[in-house]
């Protein structure tokens, strides 16, 4: 015979076992016969493209792929031509080729880890099909198999094909992410349109999703470790930490916002007491519609800032020397009372019985302490001047 | 409306009234009276400077500041309580404050184990309470006069966001969880359902059906400048869509930036959108017609913020950095600003064409 051109078999097609000369051809098959879309008749690259495609567009599940034997309907394992196969599938199919019927089941399945959360949800919009950008938890996952599904958008199947471009190095050159092409389905909601998220390239995608978790962060670090290049250079990024935590959270660890003795705590103080939250000397300044001028009172239960008030008048002096946030215990069942305030006295006010939950232990709190660290206490008021603040009147 | 209280400085592009005394820090809540609150209209801001702060704005657009109060820690959350008289305010010091504001006097009412991120007052016909939720994955109802929750109830992860308009709620988690409540009798739990974002959530806002004024859906804003239209039960399921926000368009073959949408405030009367995003800019959109109405020049720092009042006619937004690109960004020079514009007819759909 002529050609002894074994590569491994002529090309066939996996998903229903036809066997074809050339791949290019197998290829044309798969995109006719098994990746194209049933209600637009699109044809995609790709079974989880077509996947993708349909929740996007259509908002349809598809479970299967058309026109597959029943042990390969599998719509989320890639198969794109010869690639893509699994190793067993291809062994079998050489034994059922040679041996003729072994009937062993390849098994599919692989990568069914990928996503966290694809159960197709009719109407529920097309981002839940794949997890879009996210390099959500892909370990387990051969790099190959990916990158079709880290695109969110039907129009992405040339971008998804990038990644594997530039590992197989075979594929034909797709246009570039397209960032910029909307879909035009929808008027004027850009919705649906392409992902200007670009795919990651697979195989940085599990690395990264290691790397990225921390304080034991199991989930995935997710949105934010898109790292922005495609083959041909668009891309996107997300701006914000790559830590997938609230920015809240984040920045409440920075010391600023914590609640943390200060290093240059005053010499005076006793070391603070585990428990003890800041306390604030703030007087806070009176308008003239609220006609109270007399003594703000911080109803404390107990742990939150209750201040000492004889102190508090002469603490109010220090306001501009405290820059350190000190943990200042009050004693339980004292009614603070803010400093500057007109009533030096302080105002006892009943403190509620229910507080055990509360409780924890308070030191009066000295003179000349104040507050919160690093926030300069703006509402301190000095004994004798207005209670106005010069900022707040 | 706002006569001369224009600053046309260089941080505010879209010449709108700038309130004075600004909180010195980010701010992380803006709330203006209820409606029972009927002769003043009353701001308030909650900022990561531990203060909680008031202003009266009056129609001239003048913002006079009337008091604030401090927490232990910065504020995350603010509420008013429905009769105007009270503000509940939630902080990092893992507690919430009552602030009588004629008294100006604060009483703590509610604590959790961890930070707590929002706080909603409830008033329902046969009952009211105070909602909060915290980083301690916890949802809890307070009675305010005693120190026990009257319920609690567990969050999958760490609440992120939250709303109520009774008689529904809804939560949104860290990884992504949804959970809603209804009100109605009392607090239970309603549905969980699969986010339709991908993203980190960030915001959540209920929006009302427009004929029965019934709460019948809530959008959802995430880290990947996307918010989401969700209805509690669509007739159609294509009813439930996401659009895209606050994202640089960047040129062809460009990058594009993705920000975080960091609020979202319903119009209280034409029942349209605003979108504050960490891009620095704001957008208002009619989700019923899926356009947008209108989108802003970009400010020099985030939009953390957004409220509208009571009576749809003026709209806030907070100015200031939201850590979205980290400590490092940070710099407490830059100063906080809160604006407001006369939004009535801005926000009013569009007639269908």
């Amino acid at each position: 015979m002529g050609r002894k051109k074994k590569k491994a078999s002529k090309p066939w097609c996996w998903y229903c076992n036809r066997e074809f000369d050339d791949e290019k051809i197998l290829i044309q098959h798969q995109k006719a016969k098994h990746f194209k879309c049933h209600i637009c008749h699109k044809k995609l690259y790709t079974g989880p493209g077509l996947s993708i495609h349909c929740m996007q567009v259509h908002k349809e599940a598809i479970d299967k792929v058309p026109n597959s034997l029943p042990n390969r309907s599998n719509i989320e394992i890639e198969i794109y031509g010869m690639e893509g196969i699994p190793p067993e599938d291809v062994k079998e199919h050489e034994k059922q080729k040679s041996g003729g019927g072994k009937g062993s089941d390849s098994d599919d399945d692989e990568p069914a880890a990928k996503k966290k959360a694809t159960p197709a949800l009719l109407g529920a919009g097309p981002s839940t099909v794949s997890p879009g950008i996210l390099p959500t938890p892909m370990g387990p996952v051969p790099p190959g198999m990916y990158p079709g599904h880290l695109a969110m958008n039907h129009m992405m199947p040339p971008f998804m094909q990038a990644p594997r471009m530039m590992m197989a190095g075979m594929r034909p050159l797709f246009p570039a992410a397209s960032a910029p092409t909307s879909t035009p389905s929808k008027p004027t909601f850009p919705a649906y349109s392409n992902a200007t998220i670009s795919a990651p390239p697979t195989t940085t995608t599990p690395s990264s999703s290691a790397d990225l978790k921390e304080n034991g962060e199991v989930k995935p670090p997710a949105a934010n470790t898109c790292p922005l290049v495609t083959a041909t250079g668009a891309g996107s990024k997300i701006v914000h930490p790559p830590e997938d935590v609230s920015l809240e959270e984040i920045r409440a660890r920075h010391h600023k916002y914590r609640p943390a003795p200060r290093p240059n705590a005053s010499p005076a103080l006793p070391p603070a007491v585990s428990h003890a939250e800041w306390s604030h000397l703030y007087a806070i300044s009176l308008q003239s519609s609220m006609n109270n001028m007399n003594s703000l009172v911080y109803t404390s239960t107990a742990n939150v800032a209750a201040h000492m008030s004889m102190a508090v008048a002469a603490a109010a002096r220090q306001q501009a020397a405290a820059a350190a946030a000190m943990r200042r215990p009050v004693l339980p069942g004292v009614m603070p009372v803010l400093p500057g305030v007109r009533v030096p006295v302080p105002v006892s006010v009943p403190v509620l019985p229910v507080v055990p939950q509360f409780s924890l232990v308070h030191r009066p709190m000295q003179p000349g302490m104040l507050l919160p660290g690093g926030v300069m206490p703006m509402g301190a008021v000095f004994p004798g001047l207005p209670v106005m603040q010069p900022r707040f009147r | 409306m706002f006569g001369s209280q224009i600053s046309t400085g260089s941080n505010n592009p879209n010449k709108d009234v700038e309130v004075s005394s600004p909180p010195d820090d980010t701010v992380s809540a803006l709330e203006f009276s209820p409606p029972s609150v009927t002769l003043h209209t009353f701001l308030i801001a909650g900022s990561w400077d531990c203060q909680v702060r008031c202003w009266e704005v009056e129609t001239s657009g003048k913002t006079v500041p009337k008091a604030a109060q401090p927490m232990d820690g910065p504020v995350l959350d603010v509420a008013w309580h429905d009769d105007g008289t009270k503000v509940f305010m939630a902080s990092t010091d893992k507690s919430v404050k009552c602030w009588d504001l004629a008294a100006n006097q604060t009483m703590q009412v509610a604590a959790h184990d961890a930070p707590v991120k929002t706080c909603h007052w409830i008033k329902a016909p046969n009952y009211t309470c105070l909602m909060t939720t915290s980083w301690d994955k916890t949802l809890k109802f307070w009675d305010t006069r005693t120190a026990v929750p009257s319920m609690t109830l567990n969050l999958t992860e760490r609440a992120y966001c939250a709303d109520v308009e009774y008689p529904m709620a809804v939560v949104g988690t860290a990884d992504r969880g949804i959970c809603m409540y209804t009100l109605e009798g009392k607090p239970a739990e309603f549905k969980r359902i699969e986010s339709p974002l991908k993203h980190q959530h960030r915001c959540v806002s209920i929006f009302k059906d427009k004929k029965s004024k019934q709460p019948t859906g809530f959008a959802l804003g995430s880290v990947e400048g996307r918010v989401a239209i969700q209805y509690v039960n669509p007739t159609n399921p294509k009813d439930n869509f996401t659009f895209k926000c606050h994202r640089t368009t960047g040129a062809v073959g460009g990058y594009q930036d993705i920000y975080a949408v960091n609020d979202i405030a319903f119009h209280p009367v034409h029942g349209t959108l605003a979108t504050v995003g960490s891009d620095g800019s704001f957008s208002f959109w009619d989700k019923d017609a899926r356009t947008k109405l209108k989108s802003t020049e970009l400010l020099d720092q985030s939009l953390t913020k957004c409220a509208f009042n009571h009576s749809g006619q003026i709209f806030a937004y907070a100015v200031g950095y939201d850590w979205s690109k980290g400590h490092e960004h940070y710099n407490p020079n830059k100063k906080t600003f809160i604006y407001l514009r006369a939004s009535y007819e801005e926000l009013k759909a569009r007639p269908t064409q």
